[in-house]
């Protein structure tokens, strides 16, 4: 903090890491001012993490060199990088469940502890940030928000000169995502730090960065004022050729930002869904107990032929219970489901598929795929029956339909004979979708379908699911991405501790609006029960 | 077709060069033994090679023995397919075999041979019923239930030869007191193949031809594929429509059946001169396992497999004349078991360890050690 405007606080100069063949970071250079946000944007695996973990001593680089303060430093460990005043918000939140906020705050400090001191110094920097915080609860009652707001108090407490976050919004409900906002500025402004803010979201980047560095297979392909961006360019730098906005800028957006911000806001272009479309998926009163807690509590909800409904929620309020359910892989303790007029029994081997459910599953290697067998058995696992005679496999039957799907679906990196897992996550998912699209079901349950795909695939997931819904198939899309919720979806349900608290129409459906209900913080008003009403 | 890669066929020659070293190890440790015990190895060596195959009419005694182990091992592999560990193998041989007997001992003719099979056959599966049921009913590793239940088999079969009307031979004029069956009548067993002066039941081209059925049936069927997918992930079975419990529990029973058929076989087929004794299984349902384990659940290498664990038992016979203690033979197959095993284990660390995936490295990886440091 005692460094002028002129001297950065952090400079990288010309740093390469190498994995094997994959360069993870090219010559990268990078300055954070100190009262500066700088936006460190990128897909996945562009070599941000990797950029930030050398940073803090996580990865050593193979070349270049770190001046913090405007002295050459080697930076060993994290310690290292603790004395030299880089602190680090991380992306998968580590902090002791079992432990208090408190205690987890001064988790690590090599001084003698004294409980009174801690807590008061705890208090003081939460209250000095305006995070209030009960520094007594036990972390593991908190929800995400407030885990984060504790990590950040735990790195504020320690004065860096320099701050990271890792993709901090993730977890984050948008009124969260805003608060966080909040204080940064204010850390920035007030006190002359550097932050430095890692992001794949373009709306998050353009809301709250100074300066944006975009990053690209390991290279800095720009680096400019976020004032002189616009989503498109950002976009554009990213991926590094036009993508379609409203598929991927939205899917990558934080909804703590009006859509207006980046001309996100037109209305979508789908016609709505006709109410006299037939209804093809009807779930009726659902419940289910695990250890006493209620996980699906009178769960209701429709989806019509063509029509994609949102299920929005935070994590872990029946999202993953919802998708089991439509996979035959939970057997209910009440209520029923119902296939285009049909009732299914939940639970029995195969139901939900036989009735022409396809689903694609929040977490594929759990569910959805065999790692160990080869592409081609993973594409038609659900129907070997059908390329078979006598009971015996017809290989070259199977052989040529993989290599049809294959084709049709664009999945490359691998022929029909590898095994499934050594494909990459966004050909591993198309295998999925291939299969599951190629089944021609009634209903596509696709749960979480974009997480961990970058803007490419995302776009291609996006365009499929919605092509789906046009063919006529119902869409139960389950995600805790909003803009991807807003997007995609006709009808929007919240889900909240097992139970739809509210139904939206695309059309009344704003990121505020929808934050409210995901926090809880507001009971649905709407007349948006009439759907629930007609089923 | 591409060329092989240069690493690929390294990574071949270097599993190879590792079997090579391991068997001359366990070999040399073998001989160390037999040497420390007294006698001469290659005595020792060529006794065992007399007995096994060199002697006339040795090797058709071999393949006798190797069937029954062929078909246990058979019967091992289907289970693992499931992702179910059958190692109760040595109890569901004992288990067959009595229950055929018991059949058996009832008449004369092929059909009651026929029928001894089956029961052979029914017996095995339900003795591994038993542990399938209480795998899916009460959640009993069927590791643990299956290795118990070879304890009570023996109990269990050991009592049925204390009553005659059960199994106990009631003939007054038994050729000694130790408890036996009655010996199967002449019509009731399995007829036997001469060739080159050697002679072999049939059970033996049987056993051959289950092993090209099972091999079949594992990687060219819809049974086959179902059941590698419920082995290998449950939970997709589930979802494709694999019924869990059900598919899980054949497999667990057809593994059972195998290994009671492999004792009716026995049986039939002239172990313990066509009569059924205590401890009639003599680890024929453990070798067989052990052969489906070194074979690494490929039925078609479980012939070869199968053929050199006769061997060892076959010539373990002729150990005697040479004054070494015949449980040698028990270290010399461990050892030979253990040379087998670990090249494969080796190579499957080494291929983890070399090169992660390029891309999991790049990505968003060593969050792990995050944790560890913060």
């Amino acid at each position: 903090m005692g460094a002028t405007a002129a001297t950065p606080a952090v400079r990288l100069s010309s740093i390469t890491k190498r994995y094997g063949p994959v360069v993870a970071c090219d010559a990268v250079d990078l300055e954070l001012l100190p009262g500066e946000i700088h936006g460190i944007l990128g897909e996945n695996g562009a070599g941000k993490s990797t950029l930030m973990k050398i940073l803090i001593g996580l990865v050593q680089p193979d070349n270049g060199s770190a001046f913090v303060a405007g002295r050459e430093t080697v930076i060993h460990d994290p310690q290292t990088a603790a004395d030299l005043g880089i602190g680090m918000v991380h992306q998968h939140l580590s902090l002791v469940g079992s432990l208090t906020v408190w205690e987890n705050v001064v988790l690590g400090d090599h001084r003698r502890l004294d409980r009174r001191t801690a807590r008061r110094q705890v208090t003081e920097t939460a209250e000095h940030y305006g995070l209030d915080i009960d520094p007594d609860r036990h972390v593991g009652e908190l929800s995400a928000g407030l885990r984060q707001r504790v990590e950040l108090i735990k790195c504020l407490r320690r004065d860096p000169a320099i701050v990271i976050l890792d993709e901090p919004t993730s977890v984050l409900t948008p009124a969260e995502s805003e608060q966080l906002f909040r204080t940064l500025r204010d850390v920035v402004a007030r006190e002359q730090r550097a932050v430095a803010l890692v992001s794949h979201k373009l709306a998050e980047i353009l809301h709250a960065t100074d300066k944006v560095t975009i990053m690209r297979q390991g290279r800095v392909v720009d680096q400019r004022t976020t004032a002189d961006a616009t989503a498109a360019s950002l976009a554009r730098a990213m991926v590094g050729r036009e993508v379609s906005l409203r598929a991927s800028a939205t899917a990558l957006g934080a909804a703590a930002v009006p859509r207006e911000a980046d001309g996100n806001a037109e209305p979508a272009s789908r016609p709505s869904v006709a109410d006299d479309r037939p209804v093809m998926l009807s779930i009726d009163h659902a419940q289910l107990q695990r250890h006493g807690v209620a996980v699906l509590d009178d769960l209701s909800l429709t989806v019509r032929a063509g029509e994609i409904v949102g299920v929005a929620g935070v994590e872990g309020n029946g999202q993953r219970e919802l998708g089991d359910l439509l996979s035959s892989l939970i057997e209910l303790d009440g209520g029923s489901v119902t296939l285009d007029g049909q009732r299914v029994r939940s639970g029995r081997a195969g139901s939900m598929a036989r009735s022409g459910v396809a689903v694609i599953p929040e977490d594929r290697h759990d569910s959805g795929c065999v790692l160990d067998m080869s592409v081609a058995d993973n594409l038609l696992i659900d129907r070997v029956a059908a390329h078979s005679r006598f009971g015996f496999i017809n290989r070259g039957h199977i052989r040529r339909t993989a290599e049809q799907l294959m084709a049709e679906f664009e999945i490359q990196g691998a022929g029909y004979s590898a095994p499934f897992g050594s494909l990459s996550g966004g050909n591993q998912q198309r295998v999925v979708l291939a299969r599951e699209l190629s089944s021609q079901p009634k209903v596509l349950v696709a749960a979480q379908p974009t997480r961990g795909l970058d803007v490419g695939a995302i776009e291609y997931m996006t365009a499929r699911l919605r092509a789906a819904a046009e063919s006529g198939i119902a869409v139960l899309l389950i995600s805790t991405e909003l803009e991807e919720i807003l997007d995609l979806s006709d009808r929007i349900v919240v889900l909240s501790r097992g139970r739809v608290i509210g139904q939206l129409n695309r059309a009344d459906a704003t990121p505020e609006r929808l934050g409210l209900l995901l926090g809880g913080m507001a009971t649905p008003d709407e007349p948006t029960e009439e759907s629930h009403a007609r089923a | 077709m591409r060329a092989p890669d240069a690493a690929v066929i390294r990574r071949g020659l270097k599993v190879t060069g590792m079997y090579v070293v391991s068997i001359a190890v366990a070999l040399s440790l073998s001989a160390g033994l037999i040497a420390i015990t007294g006698g001469p190895w290659r005595k020792v060596l060529s006794a065992l090679l007399d007995g096994s195959i060199r002697n006339p009419g040795r090797w058709g005694g071999t393949l006798a023995e190797a069937a029954p182990l062929l078909i246990v091992a058979l019967g091992a592999i289907i289970s693992t397919r499931a992702g179910l560990v059958n190692i109760g193998q040595e109890g569901q041989v004992a288990v067959g075999a009595a229950l055929a007997a018991f059949v058996a001992t009832r008449g004369s003719g092929p059909l009651v041979l026929v029928a001894a099979i089956a029961a052979g056959f029914i017996g095995g599966a339900l003795w591994a019923g038993i542990a399938a049921l209480l795998r899916f009913w009460r959640n009993v590793p069927e590791v643990i239930s299956t290795l118990l239940l070879v304890f009570i088999a023996a109990q269990a079969t050991g009592y049925l030869l204390t009553r005659t009307f059960l199994l106990l031979d009631s003939d007054p004029n038994k050729p000694n007191r130790v408890q036996t069956s009655a010996q199967l009548d002449s019509a009731t067993r399995i007829g036997r193949v001469r060739l080159f002066g050697n002679e072999f039941p049939w059970s033996v081209p049987v056993a051959l031809l289950l092993a090209i059925a099972v091999a079949l049936l594992l990687h060219r069927s819809v049974w086959g594929f179902r059941l590698t997918v419920l082995g290998r992930n449950p939970r997709t079975a589930q979802r494709i429509g694999v019924p869990v419990v059900v598919a899980g529990a054949a497999a667990l029973a057809i593994s059972g059946a195998m290994a009671g058929l492999a004792g009716a076989a026995m049986l039939a087929g002239g172990t313990a001169n066509y009569r059924y004794t205590p401890g009639f299984a003599n680890s024929v349902g453990w070798e067989g396992l052990l052969v489906a384990l070194v074979a690494r659940n490929r039925p078609l290498v479980c012939l070869p497999t199968a053929f050199i664990f006769a061997s060892l038992r076959t010539g373990s016979g002729f150990l005697a004349a040479t004054g070494v203690e015949r449980s040698i033979v028990d270290v010399v197959r461990a050892l030979l078991v253990l040379a087998l095993l670990v090249p494969p284990a080796v190579a499957a660390v080494q291929r983890r360890r070399v090169s992660p995936p390029p891309a999991a490295a790049a990505a968003e990886e060593p969050t792990v050690i995050m944790g560890a440091t913060a």
